[in-house]
């Protein structure tokens, strides 16, 4: 008994390089909570928001130095996919920080819980962007989406934010447990052996084929479930209503981590466990990825709010980038959504970052909103002016290129009717973009121009500087996408 | 420095950009600045690539000049350039309309200068780079950047309904646009299959046209379609018209010269490029179809523009009646037919552009194109209404003038190939004759208004940007040799990617032609009767047939 409690113990210890940056994490956040909250008195919240970026740093530099490997039995695994993803999360995660502090100034909201939700749900994106197990796909996503739960509802005293909140946790819930279905079927079919990724691909090809409709319902359940964290079409009914209910930073994390990091473990569970039976899912899945795209854009094009606009074209974003989890070539398909990711979360911040400035100058989120920015913040309106065009996907920003890559590698895969679809509905995707380019340059301002913040000119300024230069540097990023692959 | 190079050709094609980037950095309030800072780079744009002109190896068909960086290796994407005498026309043509374009703007754009000229020297070197490049992907990049300034032009400086037409135009192009992406990523792949290398480059996608054709019939046929849709968009074809009218018409006077001038000819030019060569073969599967829309594209535009009572419609649709003549030349898939679309498109460049330019004289006076409120202009502007006689009369094919010899030719290269088309053409051009005339009439002649009375003439400026207009036309329509040397060989190099063996086939049908005829002279003479015989039975057989078959390959 000893022998085993010592041979746990010593594995534990072995493995848990592997998990440093998540354990600073929830130790920082833990410590946060209590005692460092004592240390600041209510008007001096905010200095959490820097402490937090600090933090973040940090952890960035933890998973640079983490090494590869496989630990926890198996549980976890620390590779190229996991490194390139962790680092985008803790990107989103940034982002939000940053452009949450004028806000809940603002709102007079400002509190520690606030910021340690962000990191306590970013480890568990963390978790899940290395979970190689179900069991850890399944604990490591409710890590995340219980805090993002808490956080949608954070402006507890507005009822839009609260019902965004609670439709999000009860649908949330409803997926995780269609989900956790799924993996105890998928357990059962490969003979109640093993849920590690690996193994189950294995076992799985083994399985006879009387228990083919077991494997079935159990992929479509799986494939249901994550469907749902991505907010692809059929299972996107929640993102709208969230998106718009939350406050503007959260619905902008909502957009970016939680959905790199539910992507890396699309990637790896189909890449990886379910790769062998992918007859089953490939044609589900592109039926979501097409009705998502149609449909994200199509919806997107009547909005009135630009943060439902912007939920609307996620759900499309997210219908392109299933094309890479679709690819036959799982790492090609990684590095793909990958780049893609990289680029999206950049543009997502920046346009992001002008709904907040905008709403923090007391005007609203609504598309007319934007009317005569191009005369009033001639500095926003361009760099607004450069994330649509790079969301539409138009050349030569980087929207182009990640969409690019992503088509290319669907087009030599086979999935030519889909990308021709993923074409022409990003050119309705154009369409709502330059929406909101008109309003902003072809429609006469009302109201004075008034100086703007400095963390949202910063902010702002360094997202359009990047799209701009991600233009220019695509072999570069290439290069970089090349480093996200696993064994 | 100034000898026809590569480096001279990417200053010539960058220096928009460039002198964009320095405005940017002027205060708006200058309103001079832009005006002749703008003109100055694109004049000084113009004069180098003039020197092309002179340095271009007229007996050779290869790419000029060319060279290539890589750009994206991992994917095959380099930043390659150079130039062939079909793009080095278009690109020239470029330069030249290019500063007109700025010089009619200085009075009809009366806000926001800063923006305005900034965007049209973006949109030049986008144009520019058009025709420069030798790579998919750049072609592609170049292509699609054209579309934001050009929505900018239309979408701020234009008519009441300029923001419908300018996301009209946007997203028709785009979605054109993307399929052509598709196809382009078809061929890249197969390429990949077939030779194992990753490469966008021109020359090897040329160089697939042997494998496209060994590839089923669905297959070819939807790759030629993704093109020639999203070409015909762009040219425009009918039925994929619809934009042309909306753009043309609510895009300020600059705007619709360019878009008539240049923008259209990326389609054509496009063709000329990329269709017929990499996809020769589907391209006849699909030749009956292609040209019926030619056709109902220069019926049908002559028809439309007769109604119009708007001018600048007018001028629109006579657009799509002329592009429709290009584009017969074109699929006649033979020298005379290709050489004579290149032509006109030239022609429709210099003709078109004139006739907006001078729709755009007379609203900047009265802003108002309506037809219905002029007439007797003649007396008040007799400089304008000679200027835009002899536009007219270029527009509608008059000898002497550039419009003939474009369609002449084409027609001499249509009739070769396909009779019945030559003659439907013919009737376009009649068509085209009526309504120019028509209108012409009523806008110059008869009584005039006391409105009209008040006009002014051309001032010096005016004067100046149409000056080379004429005095193109004339030279076109006088000497057209020059131009036609330029693109002899390239002309001659497609043909026969087109159809392999058809210049041989043709030389070979003339010596039996020179045959036959010293044959039936010997059948006359009286001495050697007996021994002239055979040969002269022999030889009316082979010219009968040669030709026929040549003709009719392009059919089937």
């Amino acid at each position: 008994m000893t022998g085993f409690a010592q041979g746990l113990l010593d594995a534990l210890l072995r493995d848990t390089h592997l998990i440093t940056p998540q354990l600073f994490l929830m130790v920082v956040a833990t410590l946060m909570l209590w005692p460092g909250d004592l240390f600041f008195n209510r008007n001096e919240k905010h200095r959490w928001a820097p402490i937090t970026l600090v933090v973040l740093a940090i952890t960035a530099a933890l998973i640079g130095r983490t090494p590869d490997g496989e630990g926890f039995s198996r549980m976890f695994r620390m590779d190229g996919l996991t490194r390139g993803f962790e680092m985008l999360c803790v990107l989103g995660a940034a982002a939000t920080v940053a452009l949450s502090v004028k806000l809940l100034n603002g709102l007079k909201q400002q509190t520690v819980e606030y910021y340690a939700l962000i990191l306590f749900s970013l480890a568990g994106m963390l978790f899940l962007c290395g979970a190689s197990d179900l069991i850890s796909v399944y604990f490591s996503l409710e890590l995340m989406a219980i805090c993002i739960y808490i956080l949608v509802a954070y402006l507890r005293d507005r009822a839009t934010s609260v019902e965004a909140g609670v439709k999000y946790f009860l649908l949330g819930a409803f997926s995780s447990g269609i989900l956790v279905y799924g993996i105890s079927l998928l357990y059962g079919a490969a003979g109640g052996t093993t849920t590690n990724l690996a193994d189950l691909n294995q076992a799985l090809a083994l399985t006879p084929t009387t228990s083919n409709l077991l494997v079935f319902s159990g992929v479509l359940m799986v494939l249901m479930g994550m469907a749902f964290k991505v907010a692809a079409v059929p299972f996107h009914m929640w993102s709208p209503d969230a998106y718009e209910g939350a406050p503007t930073p959260i619905t902008m994390f909502m957009a970016t981590a939680p959905k790199a990091a539910a992507l890396a473990a699309f990637l790896r569970v189909f890449g990886a466990g379910l790769h062998g039976v992918s007859s089953d899912w490939v044609l589900p899945l592109c039926y979501i990825a097409g009705a998502s795209m149609i449909l994200g854009n199509v919806t997107a094009v009547r909005q009135e709010s630009m943060k439902r606009l912007l939920a609307y074209s996620s759900i499309a974003h997210v219908g392109y980038m299933l094309l890479g989890v679709l690819s036959g070539d799982p790492r090609a398909g990684a590095q793909a959504v990958w780049l893609y990711m990289l680029i999206y979360i950049v543009m997502n911040t920046g346009a992001f970052a002008v709904v907040i400035y905008l709403q923090g100058k007391g005007e609203g989120e609504r598309i007319e909103d934007f009317k005569g920015l191009g005369r009033k913040h001639p500095v926003l309106a361009f760099a607004m002016m450069v994330f649509m065009l790079s969301l539409a996907g138009i050349p030569p920003l980087a929207g182009f290129f990640g969409k690019f890559y992503l088509f290319k590698l669907a087009i030599e895969q086979g999935f030519v009717t889909l990308t021709v679809i993923a074409l022409l509905t990003s050119a309705v995707g154009a369409y709502y973009y330059l929406g909101v380019v008109k309003e902003m340059y072809f429609r006469e301002p009302e109201g004075e121009a008034v100086p703007m913040g400095a963390t949202s000119v910063f902010v702002v300024t360094l997202a359009c500087a990047l799209v701009l230069v991600a233009t220019a540097f695509g072999p570069w990023l290439v290069d970089w996408a090349s480093k996200v692959t696993w064994v | 420095m100034f000898t026809a190079n590569t480096t001279l050709m990417l200053v010539a094609t960058f220096l928009p950009l460039l002198g964009a980037l320095v405005l940017l950095l002027v205060p708006k309030d200058q309103r001079r600045v832009f005006e002749i800072g703008s003109l100055l780079v694109m004049i000084v744009s113009f004069l180098m690539s003039a020197v092309f002109w002179f340095g271009y190896d007229r007996a050779s068909d290869a790419v000029q000049w060319a060279q290539a960086w890589n750009w994206i290796p991992s994917i095959g994407v380099k930043f390659s350039v150079g130039m062939d005498g079909i793009s080095l026309l278009l690109w020239l043509l470029t330069t030249f309309i290019g500063p007109i374009a700025i010089a009619c703007s200085f009075s009809a754009i009366t806000e926001r200068h800063k923006e305005y000229y900034i965007w049209m020297l973006v949109l030049q070197t986008a144009m520019l780079g058009v025709f420069i490049t030798q790579d998919m992907f750049l072609f592609y990049l170049f292509w699609e950047v054209m579309l934001v300034p050009m929505y900018f032009l239309i979408a701020i400086w234009g008519g009441p309904q300029k923001l419908y037409a300018a996301i009209k135009l946007f997203l028709y192009t785009l979605a054109g646009g993307v399929l052509m992406l598709v196809a382009i990523l078809a061929i890249y792949f197969l390429q990949h299959k077939t030779t194992g290398v990753y490469d966008f480059s021109l020359a090897s996608f040329h160089a697939m046209a042997p494998v496209i054709a060994q590839q089923t019939k669905t297959y070819q046929i939807l790759l030629a379609l993704a093109f020639f849709i999203g070409f015909a968009i762009k040219v425009p074809m009918f039925p994929f018209h619809t934009w042309l009218p909306d753009a043309h018409v609510q895009a300020p006077t600059a705007g619709s010269v360019i878009l008539a001038a240049i923008l259209l000819k990326m389609g054509t030019y496009g063709f000329v490029r990329f269709l017929l060569p990499i996809l020769p073969d589907a391209t006849k599967m699909l030749l009956k179809p292609f040209l019926i829309l030619s056709l109902i594209g220069i019926i049908y535009g002559a028809l439309v523009a007769m109604i119009q009572k708007d001018m600048k419609k007018l001028v629109a649709y006579s657009s799509v009646s002329h592009l429709g003549i290009c584009m017969l030349g074109l699929f006649a898939l033979n020298p005379y037919g290709i050489k004579g679309g290149m032509f006109q498109m030239i022609n429709h460049g210099i003709s078109t552009s004139g006739l907006f330019l001078a729709v755009g004289i007379v609203y900047e006076r009265r802003h108002t194109r309506m037809i219905a409120d002029f007439g007797g202009l003649s007396k008040s502007m007799p400089v304008y209404a000679t200027i835009f006689m002899i536009m007219t009369m270029s527009s509608l094919g008059l000898p002497l003038l550039n419009g003939f010899i474009g369609e002449g030719v084409v027609l001499m290269g249509a009739f070769q190939a396909f009779p019945w088309a030559a003659v439907v053409a013919t009737l376009g051009i009649i068509l085209g004759a009526a309504y120019l005339l028509w209108m012409y009439q009523r806008v110059m002649f008869g009584p005039i208004t006391a409105v009209n009375e008040k006009m002014d003439d051309l001032n010096l400026r005016e004067v100046l940007y149409f000056a080379p207009l004429v005095v193109t036309a004339f030279w076109i329509g006088m000497y057209p040799k020059p131009i036609m040397d330029v693109m002899d060989a390239p002309v001659r190099k497609l043909v026969e990617q087109i159809t392999p063996g058809y210049h041989a086939a043709q030389s070979l049908a003339a010596q039996q032609a020179v045959a036959a005829k010293l044959g039936m002279q010997g059948m006359t003479a009286p001495a050697h009767h007996e021994e002239a015989a055979p040969a002269g039975h022999e030889a009316p057989v082979h010219e009968a047939a040669a030709p026929e078959t040549h003709g009719h390959g392009g059919g089937h």
